[in-house]
């Protein structure tokens, strides 16, 4: 078992594009097991509140605040310093930026450009969004790493090289793309699946097949990336002389891969899946829109044509939140199996 | 590591560099294509030319979009400024990243900055960056949709030039370069960077790739290009709601789009070091 501390070994230029450094050899800290949690967790909510604090920054620092930003045409500039006064924006910067960010911890998202409180606004759709995501995220580890061992049992071969071009291909492509493909295909010639998600009395999609679409052009792309990702990963984990001495050993190609080179393979895919989860809650922004989702997708286009920056920054806070919890994950794997080995 | 793998591939190299200009020809070909297009457009692109949504017939080889535009027009016009930006965009973002990553394997300091700096921006989904400075940035259109590509793109492609240069930085004439007192600016130009050619050149196809893909979903949520403005996203977005009536609209842009970020892609991971393509070996 020893061996499996290999892992990361070259991971780092696994994928062209590649997760890069985020999974270069890092020494587990010699410190004991529950230290090693506290300075995970703090140091991704110290990245976080960085994040918070340059996102604030920008929305200050660039021209038009809220109040301008939300006239109407014709607005007197008094009316204009009056909705100013009203949102708070008259105070001073740092007192704004200390009252934002304790509100942050309490769940307060303060109120957007309208005067509405932007926690409010978010609680029934950004839900939505989470669950949409998170179906798209475990369908796309689970093709990614079947696909990829699928690739890596025949390597070189026919299928390899078809997953390894069909995935460069589909991690290319946008999600709206996707989505108008699969469109055209499952509903408009087939007329399997609905074209539009009907949002149920409770703010919920009506129907689990209105999912169906919408997940699969998330998963498309995000699966395209991965497969290269895991393949990639199994290819390191092969030249690894405990890898060639089970296959030496004449063990079956299939359990090679699965109880010998995927274990140390495991670090490299949670760090792939963790960061893909940024692109799976922005496409799913996108893949919303066209699709009617009841999700956040329609509060940011709503934001978009008002001009509303503090709603989009609160939406900013619950991604990067929920980015920061999935990349936290992925520490704790990677510590786990690299850790314990040291 | 390379070794047994370069060993392996050899015979083959000759053979693999044909290969590698087939797999540029349709990206190149295609980038080509739209930036002329807008010449070889039939009609203007704010013209209505036949009955909105009207399928393919007598002077609209795709029929008409939502108002009566000729479809095959519009997509000859749609692709140049989508294409122009990213080309920027990533041309802008190789550069930084080139020599940002070159410093930071030959300063720890900047490099540990880089890796925080990517580490933070991780966190922020790229369409929502764009949103939060196209917004916040009242009349910047196209322009904040570069900037904001520009600003959140770099700081991972740093990473990835970071990640290839590193080992060279351990390398004998590195170091004896900056033992004999060049400068960090020199050891970075003349003596990292030439050795990185095959990684910055797939780096800005993959930034091209990654640009198109961030400008089209701007496009595709309405920040930047604006109607009446022909943009592959932005006919996607106009016309989804006559789908029915003529489909054309929507797949031909759609198709488009999806056609330059697969060649593209695959001209850029053809160029990636073979030691980039490692999935390729056999155990």
């Amino acid at each position: 078992m020893a061996e499996l501390s290999h892992a990361p070994k070259g991971s780092a230029v696994a994928a062209p594009a590649g997760t890069g450094a985020a999974t270069a050899r890092r020494r587990p800290l010699p410190i004991p097991h529950l230290g090693r949690f506290a300075a995970a967790v703090g140091r991704r909510v110290l990245m976080l509140a960085i994040l918070l604090a340059l996102v604030f920054a920008a929305v200050e620092l660039l021209p038009g605040d809220a109040a301008t930003a939300t006239s109407e045409r014709g607005e007197s500039a008094a009316d204009i310093a009056a909705r100013r006064h009203l949102l708070g924006l008259d105070r001073p910067v740092w007192e704004r930026f200390w009252d934002w960010m304790a509100g942050l911890f309490t769940g307060d998202l303060g109120v957007s450009a309208r005067g509405e409180k932007i926690t409010q606004m978010l609680a029934d759709p950004f839900p939505n969004t989470l669950l949409l995501a998170a179906l798209a995220f475990v369908l796309t580890a689970v093709a990614s790493v079947a696909l990829g061992c699928w690739a890596a049992a025949r390597p070189g071969r026919l299928i390899d090289r078809v997953i390894g071009h069909a995935s460069t291909s589909a991690f290319a492509i946008p999600e709206f793309v996707v989505s108008v493909g699969l469109l055209m295909l499952l509903s408009l010639w087939t007329g399997w699946l609905p074209a539009v998600t009907v949002a149920g009395a409770d703010g919920r999609p009506a129907t689990w097949t209105m999912l169906i679409t919408p997940v699969l052009a998330l998963v498309i792309p995000q699966t395209g990336w991965n497969t290269t990702i895991v393949r990639g990963a199994l290819a390191d984990q092969a030249a690894t002389p405990h890898v060639e001495a089970a296959h030496l050993d004449g063990l079956p190609v299939r359990r090679v891969i699965w109880r010998h080179a995927l274990p140390g393979a495991v670090p490299a895919i949670a760090t792939g899946l963790a960061t893909s989860t940024g692109m799976l809650l922005g496409g799913t922004v996108v893949v919303e829109t066209l699709f009617n989702y009841p999700g956040i997708g329609s509060v940011l286009a709503s934001a978009v044509s008002t001009r509303d920056t503090p709603l989009i920054a609160g939406v900013v806070v619950c991604a990067g939140t929920a980015i920061s919890l999935v990349l936290l994950t992925a520490d704790l794997v990677r510590a786990r199996v690299l850790g314990s080995h040291a | 590591m390379s070794t047994a793998l370069t060993t392996a591939r050899a015979p083959r190299g000759s053979a693999g560099r044909g290969r590698v200009i087939r797999r540029l020809v349709p990206g190149v070909l295609l980038v080509l294509l739209a930036l002329i297009g807008p010449f070889l457009a039939a009609h203007p692109l704010d013209k209505p030319v036949t009955a909105p949504f009207a399928t393919a017939g007598d002077g609209a080889p795709l029929g008409g979009d939502q108002l009566g535009r000729d479809v095959l027009s519009r997509l000859l016009h749609g692709g140049t400024a989508l294409i122009g930006s990213a080309l920027l965009v990533a041309a802008v973002v190789t550069a930084l990243a080139a020599l940002a990553g070159c410093f930071a394997v030959l300063h720890p300091a900047v490099g540990r900055a880089v890796e925080r700096t990517a580490d933070v921006f991780i966190l922020l989904p790229p369409i929502l960056g764009i949103m939060l400075i196209a917004l916040a940035w009242p009349g910047g259109g196209r322009w904040a949709v570069i900037s904001a590509a520009i600003i959140l793109g770099t700081p991972y492609a740093v990473r990835i030039v970071a990640g290839a240069a590193a080992p060279l930085a351990d390398a004998g004439y590195v170091e004896a370069a900056l033992a004999g007192g060049e400068s960090l600016i020199y050891t970075a130009t003349r003596e990292l960077l030439p050795n990185l050619r095959s990684t910055i050149l797939a780096l800005f196809g993959l930034r091209f790739v990654e640009a198109v893909y961030v400008i089209s979903m701007a496009g595709f949520l309405q920040i930047g290009p604006q109607p009446p403005a022909a943009d592959w996203a932005l006919m996607i977005r106009e016309n989804s709601s006559g789908i029915l009536l003529n489909p054309w609209a929507v797949v031909a842009p759609s198709l488009a789009i999806a056609a330059l970020a697969i060649s593209v892609n695959l001209a850029a991971t053809s160029l990636a070091p073979r030691s980039a393509r490692k999935a390729v070996i056999t155990p």
